[in-house]
């Protein structure tokens, strides 16, 4: 009985060989759909923060200080779901399919893309990020005399051309 | 059962509950807080199964307390949930333990986290650690979900003997588990068990502001490192019938199929670690070959070997193409034809055969009084299985057998599963088949706030229940109840008088997956010795 499962074992052992690959001299097994890092296309992010809204364990944050704002990805914290990926407004973001991520360093699993701050033209507060503002005026009709506002100020400015009747361009 | 559910819910009412909603496939109903174990004992005497209670910080809505005891009628396919509330200086319920065994644990549960005290049975702490501050309950609405309190000192009652290291507990496929045996000679004799040291508080987590409604099944997914789909699917079918979101069909089968692809990567695994254990690792490693195609199916499918995250309000986020039914179709053919060749292999080792019959025996009463699920339960003759009992997703519009055996033992629990794997196959080709066309989620949808509702999937280890309460932008409560919660009380009685060398397996045949550094306490009644052993012992 034992000899007759040991032989059956050997006719299934056989018949499927070597099926462990000698990664990494071997290419891993990988499947067309596999999500790996993403990755940050610096020229075309607006830093919205879209994607970092959506991101469900904070991989991506986007932090103002000074003048600038910093979105940084953090792989160590990724968990491949491409989310951001699908809500970014200007498809900034491939998902790769990169998996080879360690390293000694928790610097290099860090990335980021720096966005300059405008300030509102009028109150002088640090409103929304440089690239952001030049997609906006690219993609509505929105006069020149507000783009440079930020929301408060817009509101007053909006108010009193309305009462004054000349009502501004649409936003 | 021969009651309708309106019986049920006149019956409930004429005792003095209260029908606080209607749904077609719940109902609500407040109950006196003082008259619970009557309501539950009427319920179980019905035929109702025990689900889960649920703890709830209601001060914000209406002052109170509120604690939600959750049975199932199975034959009927629907839940009745008994509700109560209690004031916050006064907090306690009615305990239904003594009428319901099965309640032990969440009863105790809410206790420790929410602060309601059961009253009238012996309670102890359960999910807290015993350095833990009294009177701080880390579900109430003031706990801010990233509060540390500060810890007490805390003090072990070591035993007189000086006891061999025991641990460390190693989180294996699972979670960390800890039991205690307590053996005279070889002869166990009793059995103590403690968890939750891996306790993560997902649940506050998700009610936190750190989280919105769209990211808690990325959350939701990371509850179980093998069956995560069930968890992320269960809380959107909660949330999406709390909202009335009607998914798509098509989106309804994807995720049918994807949970039955992983039920067989989960049992698969399961069966090699079975194999192990016995010592037969052969078996192990031609078991987790196969399983390796289903690992790789599911990334073809899904975009990730695990936590699929295809998950969505609504849906799916990923389609299922032509060459993806052929590579499932092929996949299946194949997967079939090994698995067949290596269980007939694995089960025709005489060894295997006589270390896992008779061993680890649960019966069928034992089962029904702690509500057990899944393949335990139906391997002790209890006929339950929520793709049948409560049809959802697409099952409704297959056909498969539930595999059901009496005889309550390791065999039995081991040839559930090996029969299951068959029928998953056979469902996921059925529902290939009938993949119907359109959209793969819905464009628009609204939560409306203080919607209740309860979802229950068949996982690969059983029954898993989530219950949840909408809030602004994310959970006002969501409650998970995994099935291992379900079944682990349920060793003891499996344990008890059985030899000391059949344990490691015992364990393991309800599936809760330990790593070969996870330890028990074995304590010999005669002697007061204390000594460890490892749980892969293979005998
Ligand atoms: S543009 Fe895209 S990548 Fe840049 S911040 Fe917005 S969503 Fe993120
Ligand atoms: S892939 Fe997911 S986890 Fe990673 S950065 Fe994008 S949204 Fe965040």
């Amino acid at each position: 009985m034992v000899k007759l499962s040991i032989a059956k074992i050997l006719q299934i052992a056989l018949k499927a060989g070597r099926v462990t690959r000698k990664y990494p001299s071997e290419q891993p097994l990988l499947t067309p759909e596999f999500r790996g890092a993403i990755r940050i296309d610096p020229t075309k992010c607006w830093g919205c923060g879209a994607c970092v809204r959506v991101c469900p364990p904070n991989a991506l944050t986007l932090t103002p200080k000074d003048k600038v704002a910093t979105l940084e990805y953090f792989v160590g914290r990724c968990i491949f779901c491409g989310m951001c990926a699908e809500v970014c407004p200007a498809n900034a973001i491939t998902v790769t399919k990169e998996f080879e991520l360690s390293s000694t360093s928790i610097e290099d699993l860090k990335s980021g893309v720096v966005h300059r701050l405008v300030r509102c033209s009028s109150c002088g507060e640090l409103i929304w990020t440089e690239a952001e503002l030049r997609a906006t005026v690219k993609s509505s009709p929105i006069s020149e005399e507000y783009i440079t506002l930020c929301p408060k100020c817009r509101k007053l400015k909006f108010g009193k051309a309305a009462m004054l009747g000349r009502g501004g361009s649409s936003e | 059962m021969s009651k309708t559910f309106d019986d049920i819910v006149k019956q409930l009412v004429d005792m003095g509950g209260v029908v606080e909603e209607l749904k077609a496939s719940e109902v609500y109903v407040r109950v006196p807080r003082d008259r619970l174990r009557n309501f539950a004992r009427f319920l179980y005497e019905s035929g109702a199964y025990f689900k889960t209670c649920v703890g709830v910080d209601e001060r914000q809505l209406n002052n109170m307390f509120a604690v939600y005891y959750i049975f199932g009628l199975d034959e009927l396919g629907k839940d009745v949930v008994l509700r109560a509330l209690a004031p916050e200086d006064d907090a306690w319920v009615d305990s239904i333990t003594s009428e319901v065994p099965a309640a032990d644990w969440c009863e105790l549960e809410f206790r420790d986290l929410v602060g309601i005290e059961p009253r009238n049975r012996l309670v102890r702490r359960l999910v807290l650690p015993e350095d833990w501050p009294d009177g701080v309950y880390p579900l109430r609405k003031e706990f801010k979900y990233d509060m540390r309190p500060p810890v007490g000192a805390f003090r072990e009652e070591l035993a007189e003997e000086t006891g061999i290291p025991v641990g460390p507990y190693h989180p294996a496929l699972h979670e960390p588990e800890y039991f205690e045996l307590y053996v005279e000679g070889e002869k166990i004799v009793d059995v103590a068990y403690r968890g939750f040291h891996v306790h993560r508080g997902i649940e506050k987590l998700a009610e936190s502001p750190r989280f919105t409604y769209k990211q808690v099944p990325f959350l939701a997914e990371r509850i179980c490192g093998i069956c995560g789909f069930v968890h992320s699917t269960c809380y959107l079918m909660a949330l999406e019938k709390a909202a009335g979101i009607e998914v798509p069909e098509r989106a309804e089968f994807i995720r049918s199929i994807v949970l039955e692809v992983e039920r067989l990567h989960s049992h698969l695994l399961w069966l090699g670690v079975a194999a192990h254990l016995l010592g037969y690792d052969a078996g192990f490693m031609h078991a987790w070959r196969i399983r390796e195609r289903v690992m790789v199916l599911a990334e073809y499918l899904t975009g990730s070997r695990k936590t699929y995250g295809i998950n969505i309000i609504g849906g799916v986020r990923k389609d299922i193409d032509l060459d993806k039914i052929d590579k499932t179709m092929r996949t299946m053919a194949s997967l079939k034809e090994e698995f067949s060749k290596l269980t007939e292999v694995m089960l025709s080792v005489p060894q295997v055969k006589s270390r896992a019959s008779g061993t680890g025996i649960l019966s069928k009463s034992e089962a029904r009084a702690l509500s057990v699920v899944g393949p335990v339960a139906r391997a002790s003759g209890l006929y339950r299985d929520i793709r049948k009992d409560y049809p959802y997703l697409a099952y409704k519009r297959v056909s498969f057998k539930v595999p059901l055996y009496t005889e309550g033992d390791n065999l039995a629990r081991l040839l559930v599963r090996v029969d299951e794997v068959y029928e998953s196959i056979e469902i996921i080709k059925q529902l290939i088949d009938a993949l119907p066309g359109g959209s793969i989620s819905v464009e628009e949808y609204e939560i409306p706030v203080g919607r209740k509702a309860v979802a229950a999937i068949e996982a690969p280890r059983g029954e898993d229940v989530h219950f949840i309460i909408t809030g602004v932008g994310r959970p006002y409560r969501w409650r998970v109840r995994a099935p291992t919660y379900q079944n682990i009380p349920a060793l003891r009685a499996m344990l008890r008088g059985t030899p000391l060398a059949d344990a490691p397996l015992t364990i393991a045949s309800i599936d809760p997956c330990f790593s070969c550094t996870d330890r028990v306490v074995v304590y010999d009644m005669r002697s007061g010795r204390r000594s460890s052993i490892r749980i892969t012992r293979g005998g």
